[in-house]
């Protein structure tokens, strides 16, 4: 009776262990989502997948006399304040920094902002370069109706209500203004990282799929064989960061003939296609290895040679299997920074190009973080963009390989 | 010459096992003939000698001849391509290639760099229509080869072979997998198809034999232990061990 008593408390206990570490699991999963999202959701929003990280300021004028009267468009909302005289709306805003701003949110098609040209001494002295929608005021100079000037804006802590008031009740004319763009977007990264994944699967799939052919087609009774196979196995388990000082020292060379100087996207993909090519023959070889042998006979049989038979008959079977090894790719290289560090490096381009350095969306996230004010909020922010996007891919390889799946 | 194939000494060996032993046989042309005997006794491994399909299994070795017109199969110089366009071959469980019902039949002649669409066209009609295919699937050649029943696929199988243009045809049991009915029509088909090729087939059903073959050989533990024509093999066998198998006494 004691036994059976004992034997039931530890079969529970063991339950109950089990269930108690899943439990763990999943709580502490979730709690990191909860933390993501509700430190970074309120920098989502459009304006930020299109924006530049760097902002730009800007000292621009304004045509002489510009003053007369514009009428107010009737869809404007209580918390945006018009000017009249200049022709256009502000609003308080809030930037990533929390630093109250106030951002243009409308402007007149034939308002004096659009004829604002450069004022900055330099070449580019006299320019045209109209103020646009959605740039911060930082300093307008205006002339009071006895000829002195004075200045609005959020450089004296002004509002956006105390901003109009001032320019509507004193100002004659516009001197000069001092905008700035709103920074803190990732278009840059986010181009950058796309081009990243296009030109590491560019390299890494024919050269991962080639072998992986050889491999379990060519050579699957060769002697090397198993040294081949082992020694991709051994590649998964490098630490990226040595795949990144590899790139750094190796390949530097190779995208200096293309005429990269110094770290660049492209070097940054070959680096990443190295970390790839493992993931990709082993996933390719899983999937030739589920093509039926009687395909194999029945081409040879035909009087098909062995790369007809391969790339008529096998390799198209074998599709589902390498799209699922492209998608894990892409989730890989979405989530890999380590190795981009040394090689594409952790400055943010917001222009970036293949032989430039530019940082993917997680090597943004290093650099916020790197600086001397890290940048939380942004950061969680594009750690939801990466989670949603390796969420996709990890939806749509279940999909693929669901739907896929041929019957034969 | 009369016989499609002439066997001498061949014998071969997987790994240390002595699958055929000093095997000597005669293929006639135009005529079917059956192989007989019990289940790993080293039937479909003659017939794949024929075209040279044990090349693929690494530590299969042969010695040896199996002389045709021209060749000898066996030897490395042979060009196992061209041999194999010359021998067809229909497996034991139907496999088209996933793929549509026309580009099955056409695989072959695209894999020989025939682009030509008319030719590719009367070439795959021709072929449907030797396999008593053409009938049932001349309206639906781009539907997928897998929509079509498995005696149907057999006998798609049997067009893609024929749409080569072989000499001979082997088939390696190729109604086992198959119904009655379906295998009814494959054992016409092959009466039909022997004024045109010579057909060697490996079955496991003695009565298939009587029915479709002209000459049987009947194999026991990698020996040929005796070749005859049909009619005489089933009905007065020299040797003890063949009157036992087809009687029934063992197998």
């Amino acid at each position: 009776m004691n036994r059976k008593k004992l034997r039931a408390l530890k079969d529970r206990l063991l339950n109950g262990v089990t269930f108690l570490s899943s439990g763990i699991s999943v709580v502490v999963l979730s709690l990191i989502f909860i933390f993501v999202f509700s430190r970074g959701w309120n920098t989502l929003n459009w304006n930020w997948f299109t924006n530049d990280y760097w902002s730009v300021n800007m000292y621009l004028a304004l045509p002489e006399g510009s003053q007369s009267s514009y009428n107010k468009p009737s869809d404007l909302s209580n918390t945006v304040y018009y000017s009249s005289k200049y022709g256009f709306a502000v609003t308080d805003y809030i930037d990533e920094q929390k630093i109250s701003q106030i951002k243009i949110v409308y402007i007149d098609p034939s308002s004096p902002l659009l004829d604002a040209s450069i004022l900055t001494n330099g070449p580019d002295f006299g320019k045209a370069n109209p103020i646009k929608v959605n740039m911060l005021v930082q300093k307008f100079t205006y002339m009071d109706d006895v000829g002195i000037s004075h200045s609005a804006g959020s450089i004296i802590k002004q509002n956006a209500a105390q901003f109009i008031d001032t320019l509507e009740t004193k100002s004659i004319s516009i001197k000069s203004t001092y905008v700035q763009t709103i920074g803190g977007g990732i278009r840059g990264s986010l181009i950058a990282t796309l081009l990243l994944i296009l030109l590491s699967l560019l390299i890494a799939l024919p050269i991962g799929i080639m072998s992986a052919i050889y491999i379990n087609e060519y050579a699957s009774h060769g002697k090397l064989t198993p040294w081949i196979r082992s020694s991709i196995e051994l590649l998964t388990g490098v630490p990226s960061i040595i795949f990144g000082l590899m790139g750094m020292l190796v390949l530097y060379p190779i995208t200096a003939l293309a005429g990269a100087n110094g770290t660049s996207i492209l070097l940054g993909s070959l680096t990443l296609s190295i970390v790839l090519l493992p993931t990709i023959i082993r996933s390719t070889e899983e999937s030739l290895k589920t093509v039926p042998d009687h395909f194999r006979s029945a081409s040879l049989s035909l009087g098909a040679n062995m790369s007809q038979t391969i790339f008529k008959i096998v390799l198209p079977s074998a599709i589902p299997g390498i799209l699922t090894g492209v998608l894990l790719s892409i989730g890989r290289i979405i989530g890999e920074s380590a190795a981009l560090i040394y090689t594409m490096g952790t400055f943010i381009n917001d222009d970036p190009s293949i032989l430039k350095g530019s940082t993917s969306l997680a090597v943004q996230i290093w650099s916020v973080m790197g600086g001397e004010q890290p940048n939380f909020q942004l950061a969680c922010a594009i750690s939801i963009v990466i989670l949603a996007i390796v969420l996709f891919m990890n939806i749509s390889v279940k999909f693929i390989a669901n739907s896929l799946r041929k019957t034969w | 010459m009369e016989n499609a194939f002439e066997i001498k000494n061949l014998n071969l060996y997987y790994g240390q096992n002595h699958a055929l032993k000093n095997v000597n046989m005669e293929i006639r042309k135009n005529a079917v003939t059956a192989f007989i005997g019990p289940s790993g006794c080293g039937k479909s491994t003659l017939l794949r000698c024929f075209n040279r399909m044990n090349d693929l299994i690494p530590e299969c070795r042969i010695e040896g001849e199996i002389l045709t017109e021209t060749e000898d199969v066996l030897a490395k110089s042979t060009n196992v391509v061209d041999l194999r366009t010359k021998v067809g071959m229909v497996f034991q469980k139907p496999n088209p290639f996933p793929m549509s019902i026309f580009e099955n039949v056409a695989y072959g002649l695209r894999c020989q760099g025939i682009k030509d669409k008319t030719a590719l066209k009367s070439s795959v009609m021709e072929s449907l229509k030797k396999a008593a295919l053409w009938d049932e699937v001349k309206d639906r050649l781009n539907e997928n080869a897998y929509k079509l029943s498995g005696g149907q696929q057999q006998r798609l199988c049997i067009a893609r072979a024929i749409a080569m243009a072989p000499e001979v045809i082997l088939m390696d049991e190729p109604t086992s997998a198959l119904d009655p009915i379906a295998t009814a029509k494959i054992e016409e088909l092959v009466q039909n198809l022997k004024r045109e090729y010579t057909i060697v087939i490996v079955t496991h059903s003695m009565q298939q034999a009587t029915r479709i073959s002209d000459d049987t050989a009947f194999f026991l533990m990698g020996e040929v232990i005796e070749k005859n024509t049909t009619k005489v093999l089933f009905t007065i066998p020299a040797d003890k061990r063949t009157e036992d198998y087809i009687t029934g006494r063992f197998g």
